[in-house]
């Protein structure tokens, strides 16, 4: 099964929120939508969902129109909620069965996914009586409650205390695992960085970079170094690559731990070592930069995520 | 088809396992029947007019006491007057206030004063609204006037008496509908639909707009569709509200029927409601109950506050006000054309349509049409009360204005 979305556009009274979004994510492999608050991941989740209609582009389902009534899909909105007087067991069977499962599966899946999410003693409690966390929990069991091949998660890890965060990453592993068709969006790079094969950056309505996660993280570590000393400060070392201009890098960033440095295309990593140690520094870390997901965000985005 | 009806069940069921609606629903019925039962285990003589020794006696206490009489020149005539208060003790006074200090220390009941045959003044402390004294005594002077006539003139009293008095029997054939007969429960089962209209077309809304007060409007749109939810959840509603007065107008109805004779028919005004009379009040009002419900299923998504819902929906509630004042203002006139404009109005013929074929004369091709106008505004309300329910999904914050949802309606088609 593959997802194309192309070129989606979209307008709120006027203002045109998507510029002309444009992924692609295949079964057994999941796609994390990252972006700031209010860059277009919801609205984009929303229109795949048919909540709204995109005013141009089109969305293909294995080279199909894709419609979301017809296929099995677990959607789990931003906006959280299901009906807080009613029990947890009756309001899941309902809305597998709308989803097409017959009464006994409706019921079997309800308690499998309760109880896969450590929730099975809350079915016969009014959802109400849940703590939040639990409650986003009933609603994941919900999501995944009629087996679905597409799974949609909006902000799925906003309100989960980390060992329910885990429970929530173990259930996604697992759904990569069988095959399924998951996307995701979520301010926290490093569960994007586990879980997602590919990824797509939106940045005020517009994709600004999209692609397979290692291909990018390979392309934007290309030519790019890490260097710490064991005798400069960082600062210092940066202060005398800089000043010296007798090495062929110059500093592309400072973290905590290491410079990043970038090589000039003639000159070799066997090169610049060579230098390295003839010269005063001693090196206490050297190797190729493997930037993270965040690092490449908020270079991308411009600010911390 | 099929996740309509799993909105259905799923909704009704709410409904059944809703403790207070099942409690107030028997509640009403065990109320009713045990009312309706009451003569065959208690006394009710006084409430049914059924005549026996003990009403006699209460009668007769009723018209006891003293009242006074200031008649100067001795017009009223002495032995009509105690025929006409046979428990009074009359007491003659020679002025007002006599009979004022009487009155006000309670001595007395009350007090005339007789000017001439065609003019008295009546004095009581406190009037009630059924006192009957005053209008006895105006037939006493008034029988003294001719009294004194007739013995004046040297006539016989008792064969002009007689004369105007002369008993004549009436025969009446009713060969359409008897008013008299209908009016009484025409207008209880006038107000029972409005009620219904009003009780459950809030509770519709209440329960759209709860949906997305909590949010799961999101999740219920993208699992089936808008007319299959609002679709199931109005007639969930209508079934249910169908049941409720179901069970408590069989409850009463019935037990009326069993104990008829003890309440010397006297409920039959509002309980003897004959059989066509039910089944075009039950098509019409579950038509109309219907027809207003998808309104108030669609005002119910203008808004995300419960407390928001009066707003949307007044305009709804002047309708079914003036609708309901017009159909009881002019049960008197169910052949005007005012109901037989409103009978076929989808707005008013639940309402309109049914008096007019309880009391008035209705050809059955107007019965029809106004029916088949019914259930086609039904859908067409149903329709775009499901647009308005799925243009209302994520639009939160202020409320929608109707106008304004029916253009973006229009355009979206």
């Amino acid at each position: 099964m593959k997802l194309e979305v192309k070129n989606l556009k979209k307008s709120f009274a006027g203002t045109e929120v998507l510029h002309g979004v444009s992924f692609e994510v295949e079964s057994g492999k999941a796609l994390g939508l990252l972006g700031r608050n209010g860059a277009g991941k919801t609205t984009t989740m929303r229109i795949l969902m048919d909540v709204f209609r995109a005013e141009s582009g089109e969305i293909h389902l294995d080279g199909k129109v894709f419609k979301p009534s017809h296929e099995k899909i677990g959607y789990l909105p931003e906006e959280r909620g299901l009906y807080p007087k009613r029990t947890v067991i009756d309001q899941m069977v309902y809305l597998a069965r709308l989803r097409g499962l017959g009464t006994a599966d409706a019921k079997r899946n309800s308690k499998k996914w309760l109880k896969r999410l450590e929730i099975e003693e809350y079915e016969t409690r009014k959802l109400e009586t849940l703590s939040k966390g639990n409650q986003q929990k009933v609603q994941l069991a919900a999501t995944l409650v009629c087996d679905p091949d597409m799974i949609i998660l909006d902000e799925p890890f906003s309100g989960l205390d980390p060992v329910n965060a885990q429970i929530l990453k173990e259930v996604v592993g697992e759904l990569i695992d069988d095959r399924k068709l998951v996307i995701f969006s979520s301010h926290q790079m490093s569960y994007v960085e586990q879980f997602c094969d590919s990824i797509a950056i939106i940045d005020k309505g517009n994709v600004i970079l999209e692609g397979d996660l290692r291909e990018i993280k390979k392309e934007y570590g290309q030519n790019r170094l890490i260097l710490s000393s064991g005798n400069h400060t960082l600062q210092a070392l940066n202060d005398k690559i800089k000043r010296s201009g007798e090495f062929p890098i110059f500093v592309d960033g400072i973290t905590k731990d290491y410079l990043i440095l970038k090589i000039e295309e003639a000159v070799t990593k066997n090169e610049l070592l060579a230098q390295l140690i003839h010269s005063d520094i001693l090196i206490e870390q050297f190797g190729s930069y493997e930037p993270s997901l965040n690092d490449i965000f908020v270079e991308r985005v411009g600010d911390e995520a | 088809m099929r996740k309509f009806s799993i909105v259905l069940k799923y909704e009704l069921r709410e409904y059944v396992k809703n403790k207070s609606f099942v409690v107030v629903t028997l509640l009403l019925a065990i109320i009713g029947a045990i009312v309706l039962f009451a003569p065959r285990f208690f006394d009710m003589s006084w409430l049914v007019g059924t005549p026996s020794e003990q009403q006699v006696t209460v009668s007769d206490e009723e018209t006891k006491g003293t009242m006074l009489l200031y008649d100067s020149e001795g017009l009223v005539n002495q032995e009509l007057l105690s025929g006409a208060f046979p428990n009074v003790t009359w007491v003659e006074v020679d002025s007002v206030d006599a009979i004022k200090d009487k009155i006000n220390s309670e001595e007395a009941l009350a007090g005339f004063r007789v000017v001439s045959y065609t003019e008295y003044d009546y004095y009581i402390l406190n009037r009630g609204i059924y006192s009957v004294e005053d209008s006895y005594f105006e037939a006493v002077l008034s029988a003294s006037m001719r009294q004194a006539y007739f013995t004046e003139n040297n006539l016989n009293a008792d064969e002009i008496e007689a004369l105007f008095a002369t008993p004549i029997t009436m025969n009446e054939q009713v060969l359409g509908k008897d008013s008299t007969d209908n009016y009484w429960y025409s207008y209880a089962l006038v107000i029972i639909v409005f009620m219904l209209i009003v009780f459950y077309g809030q509770m519709i809304a209440v329960s759209v707009t709860n949906e997305k007060s909590n949010r799961a409007i999101e999740i219920l749109v993208t699992t089936t569709t808008p007319n299959s939810l609002l679709f199931g959840k109005v007639i969930a509603g209508a079934i249910a509200g169908l049941c409720q007065v179901g069970v408590v107008l069989g409850a009463v109805l019935i037990s009326y029927q069993m104990n008829r004779e003890l309440w010397g028919g006297k409920l039959d005004m509002i309980l003897n409601i004959p059989t066509e009379v039910l089944i075009t009040f039950a098509l019409f009002g579950i038509g109309g109950y219907l027809f207003y419900a998808f309104l108030y299923g669609a005002m119910g998504a203008l808004v995300s506050k419960t407390e928001d819902i009066s707003k949307s929906s007044s305009g709804l509630m002047i309708m079914i006000m003036i609708v309901y004042f017009i159909s009881l203002m002019q049960l008197s006139n169910v052949d005007g054309i005012a109901m037989k404009v409103l009978s076929f109005l989808p707005i008013s013929s639940y309402s309109a349509m049914f008096v007019r074929i309880a009391m008035g004369t209705v050809e059955m091709w107007e019965i029809v049409v106004s029916f088949v106008i019914l259930v086609a505004s039904i859908f067409a309300a149903g329709l775009i009360g499901a647009g308005i329910y799925r243009m209302g999904t994520l639009r939160y914050g202020n409320p929608v204005r109707l106008t304004s949802a029916l253009k973006e309606l229009k355009r979206s088609k």
